[in-house]
């Protein structure tokens, strides 16, 4: 186990250095720069302040200056955009708000969408299985960008309720509606998951043997047939989990979270390489690891798993 | 006085006191000059769309942050509602015979927010620190355009910055040295580029001097809460100069990305106005649904095309007659009434009637009806050799823009009926876009431009065959001359006017539209200047009155 572990930090290295410079060569390739703008900067200008980001410099040599800065003082620069801060700083504000309507996100899609699921293949072709499959095929149909603005209206501008935006340092009334909007996709795929692959357990042998031995429903449900049908729900909650932490640019503009989604696509617009280097290298290693975890839970699931 | 009678009379006056405190708690103040009765909380909250790049004087670059650093520093000069430079900083300013040399009297009642005063070192600093390479203010050119002694070697880093010629006579008297007269300075010293920095806190600091834990300024507030992407919260200072006639105590700024989203969170009541730019359309049933709070006023943008005018371009492009036909069969009425509606002007100058100063030339086009245009417009083309049997194609490139795309539309089929031009359209994501139109890789494409000072140079330097943001590639040597004399004239309209005349004839630009601005805007806050065309705003002049 352990030396699994190991051997998947060591390939987690060169992936995500592979990563670094997929990146740069994408980020040069598109035209444009981050100091391009309706009103072209003077030449003298504009080159005093690509001497001042480095830009001037080689490509390649930019390249290693990043890498060397990012390994051995963990600094990935200033933003190019947002001159009062620089690129950790962006990450330290925003990450904790992504992380936190994100995680809870992830816990309510979680919930309800396992139930959902079980619901649906316990009571398998009666009303109840069809209401929780009309649920969830409605949540996945309806697009986050459409749901956010429809749940400020009804619960911001009809109920009066909920604030319809900003943060405010993540008091419970400004996290409902953000939670809502970003989990429901995620709730409605992993309720279909857990139906389709709950049935497949639920006609196995080793089921029909625990039924055969008189075992209540509930024993046999929650003892037996769970764990593993979350094999493939586990499988997909590893990068949904990333997706949802690294936040969703329709989150953040649609309620102004100030969370690091909105930067993502931002940053690409207005070519800050540098924050959207940051946030992609965050992304990369949280989806290594994630992966890892979700490798070490298969094994504690399913013991026939050994690495 | 016995000591029971001191009581007796501290206690009455503590009474009154309270009494006074209770009064006005509970009947809230009123304003002073007008008597109006005020809000019990005046707290000021809007919108706008994007984060600011910089709060930084030295660093900032666009609109909404120039808004803030007007509120956290305070300039040698302000604008008065109406746009006008009245005392910042400085009571006043002496000019020299040869209106080369300035002298600013600076006030002795002006401090930094940490009790520090304000001196002229501090805006030589400042001004310095702008120009200096190593800072790489992308405003770093503003300090050349106010032609400032030594300014551009500066910036080239080809002189030490202590060249630049502003410099401190004593602690309250500064003087700057231009290169040439500009009626115009003293508003150009209204912008946030040329304002203070403490040079204290800056150095201790570094980057980081403009977070809430490290700022100073000398401005009516103070930098209290900015979380990037959400908020930035501003309070009012207790050392500002002007403090007395502060009313409103708290400015929060939301960063909301989404228009429709503001505009639903402000019939919500959570803020008190919204960023400029309303969602497309939306104007004319905003305005009848509030009609003292959605506003619509003239700005100092033009919005246009850009024809190319280079050697590479298409055959048809260089004939004169073609460009002057494809601008007259444009029906700006049905842009700006039907496809904008939200209150526009068209255009048939490139410089906006609003711009102080500038009367608007009486173009030909501007005179004529609609089927006069098209008339003409169908002769000139005929007579250039297009036609049906020789028929032009070309293409708009524009950025991706539900309502860039919508006037491209409507041109392109004002086109096709009245010349019988085909036009394809082709949208490209801004930096893209950006590069291909500075590249001159285009038929015809869009373009717009708003003052960075409100006189006519602004929008006309453009027309310069050195500008670099001369984008139609025109060049025209008797532009070239009447722009360099015009800097040079005590009242240099006239040159204008024939600029203006000659891009009519020439058209290396078709001139579509003039801007509004257009916001909701809740009509408990007053004092807005609705007169200053640049939306020169300070929030120590707005304040709420009550419901």
């Amino acid at each position: 186990m352990l030396s699994f572990i190991a051997r998947r930090f060591a390939v987690a290295i060169p992936t995500i250095l592979i990563l670094i410079v997929v990146s740069f060569v994408l980020m040069f390739a598109a035209p444009g720069g981050p100091f391009n703008a309706e009103r072209p900067l003077p030449p003298q200008v504009l080159a005093n302040i690509e001497a001042k980001y480095g830009l001037d410099q080689p490509y390649w040599k930019q390249i290693f200056d990043y890498v060397w800065n990012v390994v051995v003082h963990f600094d990935f620069g200033p933003s190019f955009k947002y001159k009062d801060r620089s690129v950790n700083d962006i990450i330290a504000q925003g990450f904790p708000v992504t992380l936190t309507y994100g995680f809870w996100s992830f816990v309510v899609a979680v919930i309800v969408g396992v139930t959902l699921g079980v619901v649906a293949a316990i009571r398998h072709n009666t009303w109840l299985d069809y209401l929780a499959v009309g649920i969830s095929i409605g949540a996945q149909s309806l697009p986050n960008f459409v749901m956010a603005p429809m749940l400020v209206i009804v619960f911001t501008l009809w109920l009066g309720w909920l604030p319809g935006g900003g943060w405010n340092g993540g008091q419970l009334q400004y996290l409902v509606l953000p939670v809502i909007a970003l989990s429901t996709s995620y709730m409605a795929s992993i309720a279909r998951i857990t139906r389709s692959s709950m049935l497949e357990v639920l006609n196995s042998g080793f089921i029909r043997t625990a039924r055969a031995k008189g075992l209540s429903d509930g024993r046999i449900i929650l003892r037996h047939a769970l764990k593993p049908a979350m094999l493939p729900v586990l499988s997909y909650l590893g990068p949904a989990f990333v997706l949802m932490v690294t936040g969703s640019v329709i989150v953040d503009s649609y309620f102004s979270t100030g969370g690091i989604g909105v930067y993502f696509v931002n940053a690409a617009f207005n070519r800050d390489y540098s924050v959207m280097m940051g946030i992609t290298i965050l992304m990369g290693a949280l989806t290594i690891l994630f992966n890892l975890i979700v490798d070490l839970l298969y094994a504690w699931i399913d013991p026939k798993i050994r690495y | 006085m016995t000591l029971k009678n001191t009581l007796k009379a501290t206690t009455a006056a503590a009474l009154v006191l309270l009494g006074t405190a209770v009064y006005a708690e509970g009947h809230g103040a009123t304003h002073p000059v007008t008597g109006e009765p005020l809000a019990a909380e005046q707290v000021f909250t809007y919108s706008t769309i994007d984060e600011i790049p910089s709060i930084d004087p030295g660093l900032v670059e666009d609109v909404e942050g120039s808004a803030v650093v007007r509120d956290l520093f305070e300039g040698l000069l302000n604008q008065d509602p109406d746009g006008n430079p009245v005392p910042g900083v400085a009571t006043g300013y002496e000019v020299s015979e040869d209106k080369m040399t300035y002298t600013f009297t600076l006030r002795d009642n002006a401090v930094w927010s940490d009790g520090t005063p304000v001196t002229a070192g501090d805006f030589v600093y400042a001004w310095q620190r702008a120009a200096n390479p190593e800072t790489a203010s992308p405003y770093s050119w503003y300090i050349e355009l106010m032609s400032i002694e030594n300014a551009a070697a500066v910036i080239a880093g080809e002189k030490p910055v202590t060249e630049l010629g502003v410099k401190a006579i004593d602690d309250k008297t500064l003087e700057v040295r231009i290169t040439q007269p500009l009626p115009y300075f003293p508003q150009m010293v209204t912008h946030g580029t040329t304002f203070p920095v403490p040079q204290h806190v800056v150095e201790e600091f570094g980057n980081d001097w403009v977070t809430p834990e490290h700022f100073v300024g000398n401005g009516a507030y103070v930098l209290t809460e900015r979380v990037l992407q959400e908020r930035l919260v501003r309070e009012k200072s207790p050392t500002y100069w002007d403090a007395d006639n502060v009313l409103i105590d708290k400015v929060v700024m939301l960063i909301i990305n989404d228009s429709t989203q503001a505009l639903t969170r402000w019939q919500a009541g959570e803020i008190d106005k919204t960023a400029q730019g309303l969602p497309p359309g939306q104007y004319p049933s905003l305005v009848q649904e509030y009609p003292n709070e959605a506003i619509a006023v003239p700005s100092l943008c033009s919005y246009y095309y850009n024809m190319n005018m280079r050697d590479t371009a298409p055959e048809w492009a260089k004939d004169v007659r073609v460009r002057q036909a494809l601008s007259l069969a444009i029906d700006r009425d049905i842009i700006v009434e039907d496809v904008l509606a939200a209150g526009q002007f068209p255009a048939y100058t490139f410089t906006p009637g609003a711009t102080a100063g500038f009367e608007v030339p009486m173009v030909e086009a501007a005179g004529m009806t609609q089927d006069e245009r098209n008339e003409k417009a169908k002769a000139l083309l005929a007579e250039a050799g297009y036609g049906s049997d020789n028929p032009i194609s070309l293409e708009i490139l524009y950025n991706t823009s539900e309502s860039h795309k919508s006037v491209a539309i409507a041109v392109s089929q004002m086109w096709k009926q009245t010349l019988g031009v085909e036009t394809t359209l082709a949208n490209m994501e801004w930096q893209t876009f950006l590069e291909e139109r500075g590249n001159g890789n285009f038929d015809v494409s869009r373009a717009g431009w708003c003052g960075d000072y409100n006189e006519a140079s602004t929008f006309l330097d453009l027309m310069n065959s050195s500008s670099g943001y001369n984008d139609a590639g025109y060049n025209n040597p008797e532009v070239d001359a009447l722009l360099a004399e015009s800097k040079t004239l005590a009242d240099p309209s006239a040159n204008y006017t024939k600029v203006e005349e000659i891009i009519a004839a020439d058209v290396p630009i078709i001139p579509i539209y003039h801007y509004t601005e257009n916001f909701m805007l809740n009509d408990a806050i007053k004092g807005w200047p609705f007169e200053n065309v640049q939306q020169t705003w300070y929030s120590r002049e707005l304040y709420k009155v009550a419901e």
